[in-house]
């Protein structure tokens, strides 16, 4: 019955908007925390998964993914309608001009991390790279080949293809890190074995935005001949990114996270000195053979443009990005303590900020912030109740890496939205330290950690 | 030979397309950008950088023009927050 008649405004509002709050008296107790603030007009309410917000949510989770740029959307429809030939027919106009608008895409990447076009390799997602580069070189080095070095905080899709080569009986080391999140250089040069056929660290992590000292652990790795492979998806456009410098051999790209197309990616594989993979996906032999399939034109343009308009971009943004970072730690702060950044403020890229408030339920606050998009954990993890393993890796007290959330900010946030998240964010906090008896022991000057809780 | 009238009409014509954006977040950039675009380039001396600078921003308008289209045509269903509280 409540909800016929949120629905019936609802529609009612799409082809006439009135000025009448009529759902008004409709409210669920779940989101009393939002329904409080009462706007003009009701009507634009959204009731989705049992919870009432009077509008869109302002996006700030942009380490998931991030929006299209107008650019790229321009880009893509003109390659949808004209560039469907199958770029690799050789013998008519279709495949060529399909595979001219690949071709450029592929320089227009090279060029945003310092490579040749011929050593790039388009592919589904930076997913689908991390797993071709990683049982892809072990399997094809297999029988001289058995160790590889990992680090603790890596995407769960590098996690994952180690556990499987685990499985097939390689051994695998998985580092850990220092409580800043950056990987010990010197346990990495003590894990190196002479049968070591890769060393994958993630440029940037996706959940507390630490930038890895990639130029040392390179270096390390040419010493010892090793294979390098970075899972660069949230580093490329944001971070300046050069195969050279760095000393990478494999690099794992993704379309999505710098204002592209879902649904593809790039792997950087380097020529020279040359190294071998055995690929994943088989077939007629597209890529260099590394990846068969036929490719998604309008896609990999998508990606290109993105790639050149980061690169273009990159200064601006990077400017804006930090100052708006500054501006929501600084206003949490003032008004909040208690309030801890996960990972090394220092070597960090500024669009990714993860806090943990102390003293405070984590399942509530992110239900009271439902009008802010925000993440805890990374969304391959959110799913579990099981605190994320990246904080736990930092040594994180579990109720701290329950409390943390991830702030995204990106190229189109504003500055009101910050105001308006910091206004939330510390409103929530504020209400829920309101009503924790913890936090009053903690202000009697009671030590938690001492308490000799009494069993009844 | 690009004539101040013509690089202020140039801006104009970019703040007055980007202002049909119907996604806040966009909207909000295609002014920033271009207003800082166009402060960025002020003091550019060299004509030929300047004529270059131009056909880039010529280039944008044209972007924006149609792509400002194609989101008219598919209107959101939903306001976002920040429109609301504007109100």
């Amino acid at each position: 019955m409540t909800s016929k008649a949120v629905f019936s405004t609802i529609r009612r509002s799409l082809t006439k908007p009135r000025g009448g709050a009529v759902s008004r008296g409709h409210h669920l107790s779940t989101s009393a925390a939002t329904a409080s603030e009462s706007y003009a007009s009701d009507e634009h309410a959204i009731l989705m998964k049992g919870v009432r917000i009077s509008g869109r949510p302002l996006y700030l989770d942009m380490q998931s993914t991030t929006p299209l740029d107008p650019r790229v959307f321009d880009a893509m429809n003109a390659s949808s309608i004209y560039d469907y030939g199958n770029p690799h027919s050789r013998t008519h106009l279709y495949g060529w001009e399909a595979e001219n608008a690949v071709e450029v895409a592929r320089i227009q990447v090279a060029k945003l991390i310092g490579a040749s076009s011929k050593e790039i390799v388009f592919l589904s997602g930076a997913t689908e790279a991390n797993n071709t580069v990683v049982k892809g070189v072990m399997h094809f080095y297999k029988d001289k080949k058995r160790h590889v070095i990992t680090t603790q905080t890596e995407h769960k899709c590098v996690l994952d293809s180690c556990r499987h080569l685990q499985q097939e009986g390689f051994e695998v080391t998985y580092l850990p890190v220092k409580t800043d999140g950056l990987v010990d250089l010197e346990m990495l040069r003590e894990s190196i074995r002479p049968d070591t056929g890769l060393v994958s660290v993630m440029a940037v992590n996706n959940e507390i935005g630490v930038v890895q000292p990639m130029e040392e652990i390179g270096r390390i790795c040419k010493e010892h001949k090793i294979p390098f492979h970075t899972d660069a998806a949230q580093a490329i456009g944001k971070i300046p990114v050069d195969v050279e410098k760095w000393n990478v051999s494999f690099m794992s790209m993704s379309g999505h996270k710098i204002y592209g197309p879902k649904g593809v990616g790039a792997m950087y594989v380097r020529r020279r000195p040359r190294v071998r993979l055995e690929p994943l996906m088989n077939g007629g032999g597209q890529e260099r053979g590394l990846r068969s399939g036929t490719l998604a034109t309008q896609q990999v343009v998508g990606f290109g443009v993105a790639c050149e308009l980061a690169m273009k971009e990159m200064e601006y943004d990077e400017k804006w990005i930090k100052r708006l970072q500054e501006r929501l730690l600084n206003g949490v702060r003032e008004k909040l303590d208690g309030v801890v950044v996960n990972g090394s403020l220092e070597s960090r890229y500024a669009g990714n900020l993860n806090l943990s408030f102390a003293y405070v339920e984590g399942e509530s606050l992110l239900m009271g912030l439902k009008e802010v998009a925000v993440s805890s954990g990374s969304a391959c993890t959110s799913a579990s109740l099981e605190p994320s393993y990246v904080l736990r890796a930092l040594g994180v007290d579990e109720d701290m890496a329950h409390t943390s959330i991830r702030f995204g900010i990106g190229r189109f946030t504003t500055e009101e939205e910050i105001d308006k998240a910091v206004e939330l964010t510390v409103k929530q906090v504020e209400k829920l330290r309101e009503m924790s008896p913890l936090y009053e022991m903690v202000k009697d000057g009671i030590d938690i950690k001492n308490i000799q809780w009494s069993q009844h | 030979m690009v004539d101040k009238a013509q690089v202020i009409s140039l801006c104009r014509s970019l703040l007055r397309a980007g202002r049909q954006y119907p996604d806040y977040n966009i909207r909000e950039y295609a002014k920033r950008r271009t207003l800082d675009g166009f402060r960025m380039n002020k003091s550019l001396a060299d004509p030929s950088k300047v004529e270059e600078a131009y056909a880039e921003g010529k280039k944008q308008l044209e972007v924006v023009e149609r792509v400002v289209k194609v989101y008219l045509a598919y209107p959101p269903k939903t306001k976002n927050i920040m429109e609301l509280k504007l109100q």
